[in-house]
């Protein structure tokens, strides 16, 4: 029996309210963490409108809507890190939670205002939710396996776990994997509706590069961290609700992949948005997994807004703070760094209905 | 090595409710496009599509869409005898594309002119993940779940991720498939891209002119093949291999050559360590517009060669039900395997003299196929080919 292969990152892109680069700009913000222009208010944390020009050329401005431009910005930034070449085969997953539903409402708007005269077939695909994943895997040329992933709150988790089990598998060579997801004022309007009134809400995207330990150190490229191990499952609870259940078998399941004991476990980057009642059933989950040993939890929706692109987000985090051994959002108020105990951390995504992702990450 | 095999099949689409009336509407090549009903389609060029026939069970609180799903799932777990414990660890893998947008898009016009409408029920139920939180509620299934969006390939998706589970043993038994109902924001843009023929499609047909959209679930059990044995579940087919590729050349057409479509084809061949000449069915993705269908044949050439190869689109019949496409067809696929029977392209009158291979025109045709694919294709380029092997 072959040994497992082992999957690592070498690329990160971020785009996002308050980050906008590689790992290098990541690293530079969870060394000082704030929070980003508008969650400090009390609001949302908004891509600034002078970030994508200096992105993306003009004319994919003009062709693409706001959220594909946030994914190929980001994709482009973890792909140029990685400097990894996708004519060798590269695959595609990206994590979203709403997808393009803006374009989606100018759609129907144009229907609606006149008829099928203001029908545009431009905007059409866009109401499909693998637009992104579409132009995105254009804009980098990926043309193995391309996967949308559709998830409340862990879409972005999701999207690194499932991009890890392909390399890990021999199913792909290397994997983009991300999350992304945009503002949209309807959805920001009835989010309290499904039960998110307390979220910190964010948008942008994020993408990590994932490759085998062994193409990586083959091409000579610079390895930031490595996924021990990436599992999903689930816990039972109501569509849009919160469960009972503690006992979590992503968690133990996670550990046992990664060899290691809930006791190794340094630092956790958890879902927390601020969404109380999911909150309070991630924090039993992790304390009955980890028991008395249950580390600091960084929590950045805190400080970012939760949407798709963190999930990636926390991931690129957990290897740097493998690296720096220091954790931050962790305490209160969550500008201060915790120096972690162990370089090994868990990433951990629980979503109301249940859906439920954990990662071991470590250093490099 | 862990074989993924087949143990049961559930299917709600236009030519009725269940397995024993969607086969025999397709073996017996009945084209179940009709004028729709579900939505408003005054002022526009086509009008008709493939519509689930009857009421579907389940509250009319829920959306069109979780009640197809709910039927096409239960029957499926029905069919392969699955108890509670085995429904525990079960993986669940949902493909989907509009989700509850039937229902939103009602509350968005009335909202929009001014009337009340009640935005909770449709804010809930849009998005495609709402389909798989619901089925695993409904059925109390444990084990991994997700969904897939890629576009009109997402049920073939979901069969491939399931398989890919049950392989790398994460989970032993899985319920995958794909769900879509009728939508107007699907129905307008595909009238807006003029891809609707206003009469029947008729893929593969010299004079076609455009596909016919639809609706409908599909779902299959997936399991581990010595567990099912061990519990001596009936097996349909093995699913012995799968590919996924993507073009990468635009959003929606695809690449020319069918390239990518046919290294998806090749990966589901080498997975299965099956040779082009060992497969006898290729259930198209055969949506009836120009382009697409002269792309899949150029790719289904690529790999097989001119002739030998029997293909059929089941969209002549039940219209593309986007999501539920690929699993409905893989479902027909494998119904054809264990019938023995390869089911028609309806109104295929006039073969493109540019697809070199018998579609199987009009009627259905016996024929002793031990191993076939179930190609899907969508928008974005997302290339999937599933193949099914006799067991």
């Amino acid at each position: 029996m072959s040994a497992p292969v082992r999957v690592v990152i070498t690329g990160v892109g971020v785009v996002n309210a308050a980050i906008v680069g590689d790992s290098a700009a990541l690293g530079a913000f969870l060394a000082a963490p704030r929070p980003a222009s508008g969650v400090a208010e009390g609001g949302v944390a908004r891509v600034p409108s002078s970030v994508l020009p200096g992105l993306i050329d003009a004319g994919d401005a003009r062709r693409l809507s706001r959220v594909c431009q946030l994914s190929i910005a980001a994709a482009r930034l973890a792909v140029r890190e990685s400097r990894i070449d996708a004519g060798g085969g590269l695959g595609l997953v990206i994590g979203t939670e709403f997808g393009d539903l803006a374009s989606t409402h100018v759609f129907a708007d144009g229907f609606l205002e006149r008829g099928p005269a203001g029908l545009s077939a431009l905007l059409f695909p866009n109401t499909v939710m693998n637009t992104m994943a579409a132009t995105t895997a254009i804009a980098v040329g990926a043309r193995e396996l391309t996967l949308t992933l559709n998830a409340p709150t862990v879409a972005g988790e999701l999207a690194v776990a499932r991009g890890a089990a392909a390399v890990a598998s021999g199913r792909a060579r290397a994997v983009l994997a991300g999350g992304v997801d945009e503002i949209d004022p309807v959805v920001e309007r009835h989010l309290p509706d499904l039960g998110f009134g307390g979220d910190t809400l964010g948008e942008g995207a994020a993408f990590v590069v994932l490759e085998s330990r062994a193409t990586a150190e083959a091409r000579g490229a610079t390895i930031l961290g490595e996924i021990a191990a990436a599992t999903w499952r689930a816990l039972p609870a109501r569509p849009w609700g919160v469960g009972r259940q503690r006992r979590s078998q992503a968690v133990t399941a996670a550990l046992d992949h990664a060899g290691i004991a809930a006791e190794d476990v340094g630092a956790v980057y958890g879902s927390a948005s601020g969404d109380r009642a999911r909150d309070a059933w991630e924090a039993a989950v992790l304390g009955a997994a980890l028991g008395a040993s249950t580390p600091p939890v960084a929590r950045l929706a805190r400080l970012l807004g939760r949407h798709a692109g963190l999930g990636v987000l926390r991931v690129a985090a957990a290897a740097w703070t493998a690296r720096s051994g220091l954790l931050p959002a962790a305490g209160a108020p969550p500008t201060g760094l915790t120096r972690v105990a162990s370089p090994t951390g868990l990433v951990h995504g629980l979503a109301r209905g249940g859906a439920h992702v954990a990662l071991v990450v470590g250093g490099p | 090595m862990r074989r993924v095999v087949v143990t049961g099949l559930g299917a709600v689409t236009p030519l009725g409710l269940g397995v024993k009336a969607y086969w025999s509407g397709l073996a017996s090549g009945t084209c179940a496009l009709r004028p729709l009903t579900v939505i408003e389609t005054e002022s526009f060029r086509c009008r008709i599509g493939g519509e689930v026939p009857e009421a579907v069970g389940g509250s009319w609180r829920r959306t069109r869409a979780d009640r197809l799903a709910i039927a096409a799932a239960d029957e499926a777990l029905a069919d392969a005898g699955l108890g509670e414990p085995e429904r525990q660890g079960a993986a669940l893998v949902v493909g989907a594309v509009g989700g509850g947008m039937l229902e939103a898009e009602a509350w968005y016009w009335a909202a929009s002119r001014g009337r009340r409408a009640r935005a909770l029920p449709a804010v809930r139920s849009m998005l495609p993940c709402a389909h798989a939180d619901t089925l695993a509620a409904r059925f109390r299934l444990g084990g991994p779940r997700h969904t897939v969006v890629t576009a009109c390939s997402s049920g073939a998706v979901a069969l491939a991720e399931a398989a890919a589970l049950i392989e790398a043993g994460v989970a032993e038994t899985a319920l995958a498939g794909g769900v879509d109902s009728i939508t107007r924001i699907c129905f307008m843009g595909f009238n807006a891209l003029k891809l609707l023929d206003p009469a029947p499609c008729r893929p593969f047909d010299r004079d076609r002119r455009g596909m016919s959209i639809g609706e409908g679930a599909g779902f299959v059990v997936l399991e581990e093949e010595t567990r099912a044995r061990a519990r001596g579940a009936r097996v349909y087919a093995e699913l012995a291999g799968y590919g996924m590729t993507t073009d990468a050349y635009h959003v929606t057409a695809p690449e020319p050559d069918g390239e990518g479509m046919a290294r998806a084809i090749q990966a589901a061949l080498a997975q299965a360590r099956e040779e082009p000449a060992a497969v006898g069915y290729a259930n198209a993705h055969g949506t009836g517009t120009p382009q697409n269908d002269r792309v899949e044949a150029r790719a289904l050439e690529r790999v097989f060669g001119e002739g030998g190869l029997l293909v059929s689109s089941t969209k002549s019949m039940i219209g593309h039900t986007m999501a539920a496409a690929g699993s409905l067809e893989a479902i027909a696929t494998v119904l054809a395997l264990g019938h023995r029977v390869v089911p028609p392209t309806a109104n295929l009158d006039i073969p493109d003299p540019e697809v070199h291979f018998d579609c199987v025109a009009r009627v259905s045709r016996e024929s002793a196929v031990d191993c076939a694919i179930s190609n899907s294709f969508g928008f974005g380029g997302q290339n999937v080919t599933l193949l099914f092997r006799r067991r």
